[in-house]
């Protein structure tokens, strides 16, 4: 078993009053499972995507990941987790605007130990692969959206991690493009990963094998 | 090294070219950062150089004068400004100071004209100084004779016209030919030179070289330009024992206060200076702009260090998605804390390569206006560099701080 979420509760302070974001999530992910996390904004899916990807701990209960308690790890642990087991994608890309596409896929490499010589090797490999060979020394702000989002893929993957955790991901995508995302998410799945994907968007959610609702904070029973 | 160390180590490495992209990416707030620092690096690297350029001044003046000797001026220079009157050596002072003065050698008096014309060969200059002095004017100088010999006895006796040229003099008046033998004309009078001095490097105070002068028999200048007979202006005296002097400067006071009949209350007629009084002056004409330089600099250091902090707080700011994608990438927060001390070290040194160029400038300016002696050298390279260095560490740890413990989540989410 991958992840094991057990009595996941996590509460926020604001001002002077405790909002419940999520409320006894019980959760198991196999490894190689494509899931989608489906809700509307504010039921907390992102959140327990924070949580799973080790952002974000939990007011209460227990989250194993490959068995381990992840709440017994130091925050040096944790970042070593983050860059070896898991890879992110983001609603907003999140790349590095003064640096290359190509110095943007490295950039998780960067924390990592792999050599440079190596790394480059696999990001220009990457780069290839999703279609953007002629691009590698473009500046964000000269690539579309949809190469930008293609870029923060490669990026996730460079480490090679097991993981790999999507936050609306096609979010700010026209539907095609975002058709081609997740067709990329799904050859990526079918290499052997497990991905989670948070979603409010039906038609995004179908490319999962397993669709889980939340609302309100909880895993809605089906 | 074990290995997380070496881990660490090639995460320094490899962030060190990630904070070169971004010291080049925000390229405006980097050229003030490095303004700022090169303004205080600037101003420590004047005040280094001054202090360091006033003591070679000071070695060179000791050196010059000479630990042995003393120099006395007639009349007191503290009681100048209420017009004392400065002819107060006579020859009989001399006399008594040679027979009696314990541990005194050497006893020349002297007098001076300044600015006076010299011709020779067709030539005519202008000499700064023509002294007038007893015998062995070179040696109690310790000034060595670059050609020919000192003035004797007898030359001084006779009043024989002779002279030793300065370098500078025997430069402009005989540039190719050798001027020993020679005759010149001091004010019209026909003189023969039987030295020169050789060349001595001291930057003296007012722009005036000390090589520009001429020496004669004292009785020469004093017949010539008939000079009162009885007085002359200074007193050169050489001592064995150069670790007695203070004892021999009380002496030689006491002598020459009973000499001039001064009674308990009544201040010096004369002025008697050391190499050790020498030093005290200087250090006292000195002391005051090296007060106002360093408290300058420290200022301009330290707003230059507030600057950086500044922007590097801004900067934080900024790019707090960039920090939260990296903690969420896998960095810890000693690599988010390296890499902007590395931008903060870069951006210092940089500053103090800047400010080392614009502190030599300026003080090859005031060198050359002869406002203040200046000594540039490795250390003052190295002490700029260093503390450019702690600039950048100390003011950017602050900001340094706050973006690693920024949590990623919110960073991530801020606009």
């Amino acid at each position: 078993m991958l992840i094991q979420l057990k009595n996941i509760h996590k509460n926020f302070v604001q001002g002077q009053d405790e909002i419940q974001v999520l409320r006894d999530i019980n959760l198991d992910i196999e490894q190689g499972e494509f899931v989608a996390l489906q809700g509307v904004s504010g039921s907390g899916k992102s959140t327990l995507l924070h949580i799973i990807g080790l952002l974000d701990a939990p007011s209460s209960g227990q989250y194993l990941l490959q068995g381990k308690d992840v709440s017994k790890l130091s925050d040096d642990e944790l970042s070593k987790l983050r860059n070896s087991l898991i890879g992110f994608v983001f609603q907003s890309f999140y790349l590095v605007p003064y640096i290359t596409a190509l110095d943007n896929v490295l950039l998780p490499g960067l924390y990592s130990k792999t050599p440079r010589k190596q790394l480059e090797q696999r990001a220009k490999e990457l780069l290839t692969q999703l279609g953007l060979k002629e691009r590698m020394k473009f500046k964000p702000s000269q690539l579309s959206g949809g190469q930008q989002q293609r870029v923060a893929l490669a990026r996730a993957l460079i480490n090679d991690p097991q993981l790999i955790l999507a936050d609306e991901p096609t979010g700010q995508l026209d539907s095609k493009t975002s058709q081609e995302i997740m067709l990329l998410f799904k050859k990526i799945h079918a290499q052997g990963k497990t991905i989670i994907l948070v979603t409010h968007d039906p038609v995004t959610a179908d490319f999962a094998q397993r669709t889980i609702q939340i609302i309100d904070g909880q895993i809605a029973t089906t | 090294m074990d290995r997380s160390q070496l881990h660490n180590s090639i995460i320094y490495l490899r962030n060190f070219e990630l904070a070169l992209k971004a010291v080049w990416a925000y390229k405006l707030r980097s050229l003030f950062v490095v303004l700022a620092i090169s303004l205080g690096i600037a101003a420590l690297t004047i005040i280094i150089s001054s202090i360091d350029g006033a003591q070679k001044k000071a070695r060179e003046v000791v050196h010059w004068f000479g630990p042995d000797a003393v120099f006395v001026l007639g009349g007191d220079i503290k009681s100048r400004a209420v017009g004392q009157r400065v002819n107060t050596l006579t020859w009989a002072d001399a006399k008594k100071i040679e027979k009696s003065l314990p541990g005194a050698y050497m006893v020349i008096p002297m007098r001076a004209v300044h600015d006076v014309q010299v011709k020779a060969q067709h030539k005519n200059i202008n000499v700064s100084v023509v002294v007038g002095s007893t015998a062995n004017y070179a040696e109690g100088w310790n000034w060595p004779l670059a050609l020919g010999r000192d003035l004797n006895n007898d030359d001084v006796h006779r009043a024989r016209k002779v002279c030793i040229l300065g370098d500078e003099p025997a430069k402009q008046l005989f540039p190719d030919a050798d001027p020993l033998g020679k005759t010149i004309l001091i004010n019209n009078l026909a003189v023969q030179v039987i030295g020169v001095l050789a060349y001595r490097d001291f930057t003296g105070g007012g722009g005036r070289s000390i090589n520009n002068r001429i020496i004669m028999p004292i009785t020469t200048l004093t017949q010539r330009f008939n000079l009162d007979r009885k007085y002359f202006r200074a007193l050169r005296v050489k001592f064995f024992h150069p670790e007695l002097m203070d004892e021999h400067v009380q002496n030689l006071r006491a002598l020459l206060r009973y000499e001039h009949n001064l009674g308990p209350g009544q201040a010096d007629d004369f002025t008697i200076l050391s190499a050790k009084e020498i030093l005290k002056f200087l250090a006292m004409l000195q002391g005051s702009l090296v007060i106002f330089l360093g408290v300058t600099a420290a200022v301009a250091v330290i707003v230059g260090g507030f600057v950086l902090a500044n922007l590097f707080y801004l900067s934080v700011d900024e790019r707090k998605n960039e920090i939260g994608l990296k903690l969420a990438l896998g960095a810890n927060k000693l690599a988010i804390r390296v890499q902007f001390l590395t931008e903060a070290v870069i951006l210092t040194i940089l500053g103090a390569i800047c400010g080392f160029g614009l502190g030599t400038l300026t003080g090859q300016i005031l060198s050359g206006l002869g406002i203040i002696p200046i000594e540039f050298s490795l250390k003052v390279f190295l002490i700029s560099s260093l503390s450019a260095l702690l600039i950048g560490l100390i003011f950017g740890l602050k900001p340094a701080n706050q973006a690693a413990n920024l949590n990623p989540i919110t960073a991530l989410k801020s606009k």
